[in-house]
């Protein structure tokens, strides 16, 4: 079909909660190994679009859609689409860090586990990989089997992109990851964002402006449910093409 | 001492200097008779049943002591309510494997599986009413359905199934709110590692729940060892413990039918004996709830 390994691209996509109109005819594409930003103001749909993106709105009553999502050429709401093989392609991390009440080791092994790795010097591995991808490595090695919700914010964080990782998704979807950490925190994950581009393709969803220009490549903005621009970052941010862009960037609307 | 009198005095004079110190005084003081009279109760009735029992159960008298629970009832004095005992702890672990499960997986499919709507509320509403029917309607109901028209006939399993009945409203509810307790955003955390619904709700949202979910058992499971009512028709009684699933072999003793049969008796021999037992389950089911808030407690602080 396409020549794109692990592009998602999405057709003129749309989508309702009950009556409520969330996302009007989108269409973009995600570029592999960057960073794209989705911005915008609050209640503009950027998590849902994100959301859409592995079908985790299918969980919400009333959600209704029209257009495509699609992954390797495949549309991903097709009939019979398996969306488990979906969403073990492609990762998320959520706003608020949510680790699972287990162990520091079995929130990582979780995903392998679950996707038929049951070699234990395997897992270990993966468990090592992911936790030092992620940056926490060195924090927690001597405490994996402590319990993870006993980390601090940012910690829990890392861990539940290393978590994320832990399935080695080739894309990777992050609905405002840092909003609720301390700047330190906030920081060092902004870092490993830009580090993880390398091997992975990034969804990031925020509305803080600096952070997108810190770390996006290309960006999307999203106004009252309808994609305004989608460009370079660099570009939408020295000199945004739409009104509406602007007046969100110098903080008129926000 | 004599500064205490004079700080009573002092307080005294405080609160008497006008009406409205007086009145503020006079609602603390009786408010504090309230508290009184709330938890006398407990007090009185656990004075009351240890002044006798408590020699039958830490005494060392024929039938007194360990032999009150390791020997079945005998001429006279001697012999203690082994029957009993064995007989609850069988019933409750019968109750318990099957209304636990039942009551369980029923709140897992409630919660988890279907939207609010006509089925849940019907589900919430019945087993509210459930939760709220008189045990003797429920002994009553297990006579009528189990015993007589399942055929069953009275026994282990008819008096069982009966307690299990009694258990389910309860323990479905309160998995019901462990379960709603949990974060929508763990569950969506394990669905978007490609998890399946069912490996999600057993691996994290259960897990999750569990320390909610083991209070909600063992105050269920406390609460129907207790139960005579459903028991007198469907449990029959027994001098020794069952033998059989079914027939006369199958009936079974229960401390609390013991209870109740002993402290109509006109013996004083069989009243003490009935108020060692009432003692001895006391111990149990005192010993259970604190099992469940310590369970509870050390497993919230592991996990949460």
């Amino acid at each position: 079909m396409s020549n794109f390994k692990h592009h998602i691209e999405v057709h003129n996509l749309s989508t309702w909660f009950g009556k409520k109109a969330i996302l009007k005819d989108i269409s973009c594409y995600f570029e592999d190994n960057t960073v794209t930003a989705i911005m915008g103001p609050s209640g503009c749909g950027k998590s849902t679009l994100l959301r859409t993106l592995n079908r985790l709105n299918d969980l919400v009553p009333n959600f209704r859609r029209e257009g495509e999502v699609v992954f390797r050429g495949e549309n991903i709401y097709d009939m019979g689409y398996s969306v488990y093989d979906l969403r073990k392609h492609i990762g998320m991390v959520f706003q608020r860090p949510n680790p699972f009440p287990m162990s520091i080791r079995e929130n990582i092994t979780y995903g392998p586990k679950l996707h038929g790795v049951k070699d234990e010097d395997e897992l270990e591995k993966i468990v090592e990989t992911s936790l030092k991808k992620a940056a926490l490595w060195d924090e927690v090695q001597d405490d994996l089997d402590k319990p993870a919700p006993n980390l601090s914010g940012g910690q829990q964080q890392r861990l539940c992109i290393a978590r994320a990782l832990s399935i080695n998704p080739p894309v990777l979807l992050a609905d405002e990851p840092v909003s609720a950490l301390d700047p330190i925190s906030a920081a060092k994950i902004e870092e490993l964002i830009v580090e993880l581009k390398k091997d992975y393709t990034i969804i990031l969803v925020t509305h803080n402006v600096q952070q997108a220009f810190r770390v996006s490549d290309q960006a999307a903005f999203l106004y009252l449910g309808e994609l305004v621009e989608f460009e370079k970052t660099k570009r939408i941010i020295e000199a945004p093409a739409d009104e509406r862009t602007e007046a969100f960037i110098t903080g008129r609307i926000g | 001492m004599s500064s205490r009198v004079g700080a009573l005095f002092v307080y005294f004079r405080t609160v008497t200097q006008s009406r409205r110190h007086f009145f503020d005084f006079l609602f603390k003081f009786l408010l504090a008779i309230v508290i009184l009279i709330v938890i006398s109760p407990f007090f009185l009735v656990l004075i009351q049943v240890a002044s006798i029992g408590f020699q039958q159960v830490f005494g060392s008298g024929p039938g007194q002591g360990l032999e009150f629970f390791t020997t079945f009832p005998g001429v006279g004095l001697a012999g203690g309510v082994r029957n009993a005992f064995v007989g609850t702890v069988e019933l409750v672990v019968l109750a318990g494997g099957v209304g636990i499960p039942l009551s369980v997986f029923g709140a897992v499919y409630i919660t988890e599986y279907t939207q609010a709507g006509w089925t849940r509320a019907i589900v919430e509403f019945t087993s509210d009413v459930l939760a709220g029917i008189p045990s003797i309607v429920f002994g009553a109901f297990g006579f009528a359905f189990l015993v007589d028209f399942l055929h069953l006939g009275m026994g282990i399993i008819a008096g069982s199934l009966t307690l299990a009945f009694m258990m389910i409203p309860t323990v479905l509810r309160t998995t019901q709110e462990a379960l709603r307790a949990v974060p929508m955003s763990l569950r969506e955390a394990s669905l978007a590692l490609g998890a399946t619904k069912w490996s999600t709700t057993w691996n994290v949202t259960l897990r999750a729940a569990f320390p909610g979910l083991i209070t909600g058992v063992l105050l269920a499971i406390g609460r129907v060892m207790g139960e005579t009512a459903p028991l007198i028709f469907t449990a029959g009684n027994n001098l020794s413990v069952p033998t059989s699933l079914t027939g006369s072999g199958s009936w079974v003793a229960s401390m609390p039918y013991t209870i109740w049969a002993y402290i109509s008796d006109p013996r004083e021999y069989l009243q003490a004996k009935a108020h060692g037992t009432a003692l001895a389950l006391m111990i149990m089911v005192l010993t259970i709830d604190v099992v469940a808030n310590l369970v509870s407690r050390k497993v919230t602080r592991r996990l949460v």
